[in-house]
Formats: structure tokens, C-alpha cells, sequence
């Protein structure tokens, strides 16, 4: 596992470098139009960076079902259930990895946004600047950041592994069928309307639980995970489903 | 199955659409030996191998690896070489000597740099600026370097140049030994007659003619280049 998950990243590090590098240039470039600059980056750099991992992970594994160098790891004597592992694996670790790189740009353009308006950098004020923000004056704090942050790693995983299903499905039961490739498509629609109407139906039954908190002005955080806990559950019981569905077809039925 | 049979093929049949790859294909392969795969393009060669290899799985039938049905595991079992230029385009040569050496626990790395010394690839050459010759080099060097029981090598020999042939050539007859089997895909016969001790002839998907190399010769009273332009005169 650790050799498959090692050369995952070693096959895509030049695009991840160049594209920190080309982030940075960019970034320090907006820094010359000041706030409103670095404002901008600020907004616009998740974006792109979202949509640039997302293709960056279905590509791999689409590379890997459909080119020849694919061959490389599905020669090996590696269960579909490892290989589609190491796969997941490799894109919750490059997620968190953008995540943390983020982080990063915020405190640098944060650091900026300040020095530009008072003059001077302190980074105790700074830090109890978005401590009194995130405790105070919106009524969150870390406890909300993080199971916000486990909910998104949830569905981020859910959708990823629902998208390699559908590639998985392509490339086994469908590979021998004309229009394989719109099945499969088909087949990732009526995933997601499933999971949906199955979700929606889990999230009925645990609403009543609600009530209580309608009249509650702030939520605590064990009380926002309470609420979103249908749909993260829903989620993680699709992954899980879904990965031992893959690793299957991986391993029995693959058509490279 | 006898003690001495390493890969024993059944009912094999691989449909793609409307297009039947391998019908009803019966083989059974002895430890020890070097077995020609032979026919001419589109006969099934790759497609037998790629079953075997587990890149495709077969319609119907059965294969056995040492007795085994075929899973993940009979993998480590099998060092199959690919036609296609299958190395990622971006590692050099000692990346992918690497890549081996992390993913095969038989893999022998000093043996492979020494080969790839001896046949003149620089592990620096980045694989995407390979010529065929050095790449269809390397890519025998590295199945060769893995030391397990049954070799596939499907058409070592195509699209490099004489020398290049050569050189391979005699990559794989410095490899065998009595406890390895090599099954050598090619339409190239000539060039790979002499080290044949078994030969399988598959024409349109189908075994057309299977045995020992040298009682075909005596039986037929000609070369297996000879049954081979009889075989496929028509083809």
C-alpha cells in the first residue's frame, strides 16, 4: 500500500509543483495591486483550485484505466481492493495538502491585508483577531471549523469514489458493450439519485431531533455535527460501499 | 493436471462487441520450456497473454497458474512484458528499474543495472525520449530481472533493429534456465526458431496447430517458419 500510494505521488508531483509555483507567482503579482489584489486571490485561488484537484484525480485514475502505462500497476500483484484504496488515499492526502496550502495564502495575504491598513504586523494581534472572529462576533469556533472540514473530506470522498465507480464500471462490466462509456455515465446519475433520495429519506426520519434546536439563536459544534450527521453518515456508508464494490470489479472483472 | 504443468488453459474464449478475440482455447504449458506464441496480427497472441496476465478478464473458461485459478496473487508468478510501450512517459530508466524493485519482491535490481549496462540503456535516459530499440531493450531487461517461474514476452522483437534483436535474443536465452517457462509471442519466426521447444499456432483466435517444435519439424519434414507460412497462407 505504501509502495502504491508512494508512486501516486511521485507520477504527479511536477503538476502539483508547478502548480503551487505558478499560485505563488500569481499571488505575489496581485500583492502589487494591493488589497484589492490580494482580496481577489483570496476568493478566486479555492476555486480554481478546487476544480484543477478535482481533474487532477479523476484524471489519474481515468489514465490508468485507459492508457497503456496503466498496465504499469495493474500488473503488480496488488488486490483491486488495495490499488482502489491507495487511489482514494492519495487524493485525501493531495486534498488536505491543497487545504493546508491555502491556509498558508491566507495567513500570508491575511498579514498583507493588515500591514497595508495599519502599518504594522503583529502576529498575536492577528491571531487574536480570528480568535475573537471565530468566537465572538459570528458564534463559531474551532469546533465548527472542524466538522465543517470533516463534512466537506466526507463528501469530497463520497463524490470521488462515486465518480471511480462509475470509471470502474466502464472498464469491467460495460467494457465489452457498445456505448459502455454512457452507461457508465447513466450509471454515476442514478448513484447520485440514489444516494440523494436514500439521504433525504435517513435525514426525515432523524429531523424530529431538530426541535430542540429551532429556538437556539448559535448552534455548538457537537450540535451542528448532530445535524449534518445524516448526510455525513449516508456518505461514508456510500464510500464504503462503493470502494468494495470497485476493488471488486478491480480485481475480478477489469478489461484494461 | 500433471505435476510438472505450470499454465493450463480451458475452454478459454474472450468476445469483444460483436468480435470473438479467442474461442474455446485448450493449452497446457510445462515448467522448463520455451514456447513460441505464433500467428500473425489480430490471431489473439496479446489477448491471450493480456487473459493470462489478468489486464483482460476471459468471457468463459478457466485458467490455472501452478495448479491455482488465476487471482491477484498468481501475479507474483508471472513477469509479463507488454507490447505496448507501457513505462511512464515521465520516469527515467532507474525509475523504473526502482518501480520494480519497490513492486515485485523478486525483482533482482543489481542484475538489471548490470544488464541495462551491458545492453548500453543509461538509467539517466528519460523514457519518453527512448528510442523503440532502447525501449523494447528495456522493457525485456526489466521482465527478465524479475526471478519467478513463468515469463510472457509478447513481441520482444517488434519494431527494434537487427542488432537491438539480437541483443535480446540473447538477453532471454542468458535467462533461461530448467525451472523458468517462457511463453514468446512473434510473427517474426525466423528469428526465434532456434531456441523454440514448443510451438503454438493461433489463427483467428483458435489453437490451429500445438507441439513440440521438433517433432512438428520431423513430421512435417519442414522448418517452423515453413509451417508457419503453411498455416497462414491464406491469411
Amino acid at each position: 500500500m505504501f509502495n502504491l500510494l508512494k508512486y501516486e505521488f511521485i507520477k504527479k508531483y511536477k503538476l502539483i509543483s508547478i502548480t503551487l509555483i505558478s499560485a505563488l507567482v500569481l499571488n505575489l503579482y496581485l500583492l502589487t495591486r494591493g488589497i484589492a489584489g490580494s482580496s481577489s486571490f483570496l476568493l478566486l485561488f479555492p476555486l480554481v483550485l478546487s476544480v484543477l484537484y478535482v481533474s487532477d484525480v479523476i484524471r489519474t485514475y481515468s489514465d490508468d484505466l485507459n492508457k497503456k502505462s496503466g498496465y504499469m500497476l495493474f500488473m503488480t500483484p496488488n488486490s483491486g481492493y488495495k490499488i482502489i484504496m491507495s487511489k482514494l488515499a492519495a487524493a485525501v492526502i493531495e486534498g488536505i495538502g491543497m487545504l493546508f496550502i491555502y491556509f498558508l495564502f491566507i495567513l500570508i495575504n491575511g498579514a498583507f491585508i493588515i500591514y497595508q491598513t495599519r502599518r504594522y504586523v503583529d502576529i498575536n494581534e492577528v491571531m487574536n483577531d480570528i480568535n475573537t472572529l471565530l468566537s465572538g462576533n459570528i458564534g463559531i469556533n474551532l469546533g465548527h471549523v472542524f466538522v465543517f472540514l470533516f463534512a466537506v473530506l466526507v463528501f469530497v470522498i463520497g463524490f470521488i469514489v462515486t465518480v471511480y465507480t462509475a470509471m470502474t464500471i466502464r472498464k469491467s462490466i460495460f467494457s465489452e458493450i457498445k456505448f459502455g462509456g454512457f452507461l457508465s455515465f447513466i450509471i454515476f446519475i442514478g448513484l447520485n439519485w440514489a444516494l440523494t433520495y436514500v439521504s433525504g429519506e435517513f435525514y426525515s426520519i432523524v429531523s424530529p431531533q431538530y426541535n430542540s434546536f429551532v429556538n437556539v439563536t448559535t448552534v455548538s459544534a457537537s450540535e451542528l455535527l448532530v445535524i449534518m450527521f445524516p448526510v455525513i453518515a449516508v456518505s461514508i456508508i456510500q464510500s464504503i460501499i462503493l470502494t468494495l464494490c470497485s476493488g471488486y470489479l478491480l480485481e475480478k472483472k477489469i478489461n484494461l | 493436471m500433471n505435476g510438472n504443468e505450470i499454465l493450463k488453459i480451458e475452454n478459454l474464449t474472450k468476445k469483444y462487441f460483436n468480435k470473438t478475440a479467442l474461442e474455446d482455447v485448450n493449452i497446457s504449458v510445462e515448467k522448463g520450456k520455451i514456447y513460441g506464441l505464433l500467428g500473425p496480427n489480430g490471431s489473439g497472441k496479446t489477448t491471450l497473454m493480456k487473459v493470462i496476465a489478468q489486464l483482460h478478464k476471459q468471457t468463459s473458461g478457466q485458467v490455472f497458474i501452478s495448479g491455482n485459478p488465476l487471482s491477484y496473487e498468481s501475479k507474483s508468478s508471472i513477469s509479463y512484458m507488454p507490447t505496448e510501450n507501457f513505462l511512464y512517459d515521465s520516469f527515467k530508466v532507474k525509475h523504473a528499474v526502482k518501480f520494480y524493485a519497490d513492486m515485485y519482491k523478486d525483482f533482482r535490481e543489481d542484475y538489471a543495472m548490470n544488464i541495462l549496462e551491458e545492453i548500453k540503456v543509461d538509467p539517466e535516459f528519460r523514457i519518453a525520449k527512448l528510442s523503440s530499440g532502447l525501449n523494447g531493450k528495456l522493457k525485456v531487461a526489466l521482465a527478465l530481472s524479475r526471478n519467478t517461474d513463468l515469463y510472457m514476452l509478447d513481441e520482444p522483437l517488434n519494431g527494434v533493429d537487427v542488432l537491438s534483436r539480437d541483443t535480446i535474443m540473447d538477453l532471454i536465452t542468458k535467462s533461461y534456465d530448467e525451472t523458468k517457462t517462457f511463453i514468446i509471442s512473434t510473427h517474426l519466426v525466423s528469428e526465434i526458431e532456434k531456441i523454440l521447444d514448443s510451438v503454438i499456432f493461433l489463427k483467428d483466435g483458435r489453437v490451429e496447430l500445438f507441439g513440440d517444435a521438433e517433432e512438428l519439424r520431423l513430421s512435417k519434414g519442414t522448418s517452423v517458419e515453413g509451417l508457419y507460412k503453411e498455416v497462414y497462407k491464406n491469411v
